[in-house]
């Protein structure tokens, strides 16, 4: 993006555009990204434990992991991508022309990168992970910028809630696109009871601000007046009671948008539950596959989980061999335990 | 477990329980995680119970109405309080395993291994109370050494001293790759609790009118807890005969919380100077320090200004998630533990 370099000097401390810079920057790839019909993906990324970090060692090294952090996350992207630091410490990063599998390929590849780093602090090692949301713009009610970026930064939540050191992708566009929905209608619809209730003659004294046609405002005026039979080319002349009729005729119309938006909200939820039902059988089919997969391979059953490689509680742990010994102990220190307590017992067998 | 009428056949849930006087926390294989204050209320009487509407509350929950209950700790030093033989306070100590399971969100369906940590040199009589409290709420369960499980959760197995800093408890234990034996380990009581009364005495010397509870030192003992020189003035407010006052506890709270480092460092000589000449100095810069304790801010440096002192130098690392280091180990050698083991301590 040679254009926006020289918006470059934003954030001194992490050389890093302005939010405010880099917001539009996004904005404009977004956008750009819709009309054009190329995937993009969005990641809001945290640094674990940073708050803890500051707390132990002081600020000092929470900006020196930070900026660390930052050269890291910029050495394993592409000039084209957008990062940018915004409130609390978060990181949100845009991938032009990155598809959404990629998206969670290039997230596992700055998982990785990050623990590769060596940081530290007063001769001490600090074990440096990240959290991260990602989202993108394949999805269809991704439509708009807020929205992809508020996907994101649950997922970035979900995944520093489970421990950090992760990624989470979450299917929640129609949620928050609909929140978005509701905040601008609300707005709206603030904007027009608020220059309504203004032409509205309330005294001698009250400067009355008057729309006037061709605004937004007096268009939507023209057009209700017109509904109730009334043809005007200038509000100056209007009557105060007509205003206030046009007021009502909105009052109903926000009365039966609201049922509306009620039956809408009652349908998404009656398809999400669906959904849900569906994936549980889905996970349910899954987890059969792979009970089946594992009795082929001769495989210990018995992780119902699907959090044991993030966990770090795969099989393809190092010193195998030592840990099944130290296990054998414990079960034998656990056996000799239960003989004793209960008073008998068969001899264990071991490993 | 109690319900035994759901088919148990979806696998496995596998559980690390790090049962602490302070706070019990616990790591299970499905990804949750979560921690409550060791505390176990029940109703005092048929009022509190209606207006409570709980027949027991936990954690803060319990600590916040406890005028309303008969409040227990059931934990002390690390172990059930009077080996499980006071009838309540063995109810409670159930309850709260139950509660802690509950909040690892186990399905029905299958079945609880559960691993929890007890420390390293616990009775036979603790370890017996704390299995037949854990017993009423898993399928099979098996006790491991604190320190030990906080070791092999980090995969550190060779040459590492850890010290897990609880509250009833500082565990001490010298991993050299093979299970730790009763000579690998130490246990003292200079903990978090003796540091809460060691901070009550400053308190009373510095304000001999202040009133205050034993969980409002402990409050302010995990807010402003400290050894270093150079600290931030630590002035808080106490009630003296009613009256809000600020009392500046700077001095007061280093030399309280200091006092826990020579019996640590006691405990490392020990451990240190009874190891293999050859790995000795090896072992004395692979010092891990675990648990709540070691939050307090600067510990680690001034246990390695004695370790200079006493031994001629020494290295102290922090694990970085005091809370869960203990139940993220117990956790690993819990899915570790082959399963025939489990069963046979079905």
């Amino acid at each position: 993006m040679p254009e926006f370099r020289t918006l470059h000097a934003g954030d001194e401390v992490h050389g890093l555009f302005s939010p405010r810079e880099v917001e539009e920057l996004m904005r404009v790839e977004f956008a750009r990204a819709q009309r054009h019909k190329y995937p993009v993906v969005c990641m809001a990324i945290g640094v674990d434990r940073l708050p803890q970090l500051a707390d132990l060692y002081g600020y000092e090294s929470k900006e020196e992991v930070l900026r660390a952090a930052v050269a890291v996350l910029r050495a394993e992207t592409r000039d084209s991508d957008f990062l940018c630091l915004r409130q609390d410490d978060r990181l949100v990063a845009l991938f032009p022309h990155t598809a959404p599998e990629l998206g969670a390929f290039l997230a596992k590849k700055l998982l990785a990168a990050i623990k590769k780093q060596r940081f530290e602090r007063d001769g001490r090692q600090l074990r440096v992970t990240l959290s991260i949301g990602v989202a993108h713009n394949r999805h269809e009610k991704a439509i708009s910028f807020e929205t992809l970026v508020r996907v994101a930064e649950e997922g970035l939540s979900v995944a520093d809630q489970g421990g950090g050191d992760r990624y989470v992708e979450t299917e929640l566009y129609q949620l928050f696109e609909k929140k978005r929905k509701q905040e601008e209608l609300a707005k709206e619809r603030k904007e027009l009871f608020d220059g309504l209730l203004a032409v509205i003659p309330r005294g001698p004294a009250q400067p009355v601000a008057v729309p006037v046609p061709g605004d937004k405002l007096g268009e939507t005026l023209l057009e209700i007046l017109k509904s109730l039979g009334i043809s005007v080319s200038s509000f100056e002349d209007l009557d105060k009671d007509v205003i206030a009729a046009a007021i009502s005729k909105m009052a109903d119309a926000k009365t039966g948008a609201t049922s509306g938006e009620v039956d809408e909200a009652k349908r998404t939820i009656d398809m999400l539950e669906r959904r849900i039902g569906k994936l549980t059988h889905a996970l349910g089919v899954t987890e059969e596959e792979l009970k089946r997969i594992a009795a082929m391979k001769n495989v210990e059953l018995g992780q119902a989980s699907i959090y044991r490689t993030v966990q770090g509680l795969s099989d393809d742990a190092s010193d195998k061999e030592r840990k099944r010994e130290m296990m054998k102990d414990i079960f034998h220190a656990n056996f000799e335990l239960k003989k004793r307590l209960s008073g008998h017992g068969d001899a264990p067998q071991g490993g | 477990m109690t319900d035994t009428t759901t088919k148990k056949d979806h696998g496995v849930l596998y559980l690390g329980i790090d049962l602490g006087t302070s706070r019990t926390s616990v790591a299970a294989s499905n990804g949750l995680r979560a921690t409550v204050l060791s505390y176990v209320g029940y109703p005092k009487d048929v009022v509190a119970r209606k207006l409570l509407q709980k027949d027991v509350l936990f954690g803060e929950e319990a600590l916040e109405k406890r005028l309303a209950l008969r409040l227990h700790r059931p934990l002390a030093h690390g172990v059930i309080q009077g080996d499980g033989k006071d009838a309540e306070t063995l109810k409670a100590a159930q309850d709260l395993i139950a509660e802690i399971i509950r909040r690892a969100k186990p399905r029905a369906d299958e079945l609880v291994y559960a691993v929890i940590g007890a420390p390293a040199q616990a009775s036979i009589q603790n370890k017996q109370a704390i299995l037949e409290a854990a017993r009423k709420s898993v399928d099979s369960v098996m006790l491991c050494s604190e320190p030990f499980s906080v070791a092999y959760g980090q995969d550190m197995l060779d040459d590492v001293l850890v010290v897990d800093i609880g509250a009833g408890t500082t565990d001490l234990c010298r991993m050299h790759g093979t299970m730790p034996e009763d000579s690998d380990q130490i246990t003292n009581t200079f903990a978090g609790d003796y540091v809460d009364n060691q901070l009550a005495k400053e308190i009373k010397k510095v304000a001999p009118d202040a009133q205050f509870t034993k969980e409002m030192v402990k409050a302010l003992k995990e807010k402003h807890s400290s050894v270093m020189e150079r600290m931030e003035p630590v002035i808080v407010e106490l009630p003296v005969k009613g009256k809000p006052t600020p009392i500046d506890l700077t001095e007061g709270m280093r030399a309280a919380c200091k006092r826990i480092v020579p019996p640590i460092v006691e405990g490392l000589t020990q451990l240190i100077s009874t190891f293999d000449p050859e790995f000795q100095q090896r072992l004395k810069n692979r010092v891990l320090l675990a648990g709540g304790g070691s939050q307090i801010k600067g510990l680690d440096v001034a246990i390695e200004a004695a370790m200079k002192e006493r031994l001629g130098g020494g290295k102290v690392m922090r694990v970085e998630e005091p809370v869960y280091g203990g139940a993220n180990g117990a956790l690993k050698i819990a899915h570790d533990m082959p399963s025939e083991f489990w069963e046979k301590l079905k």
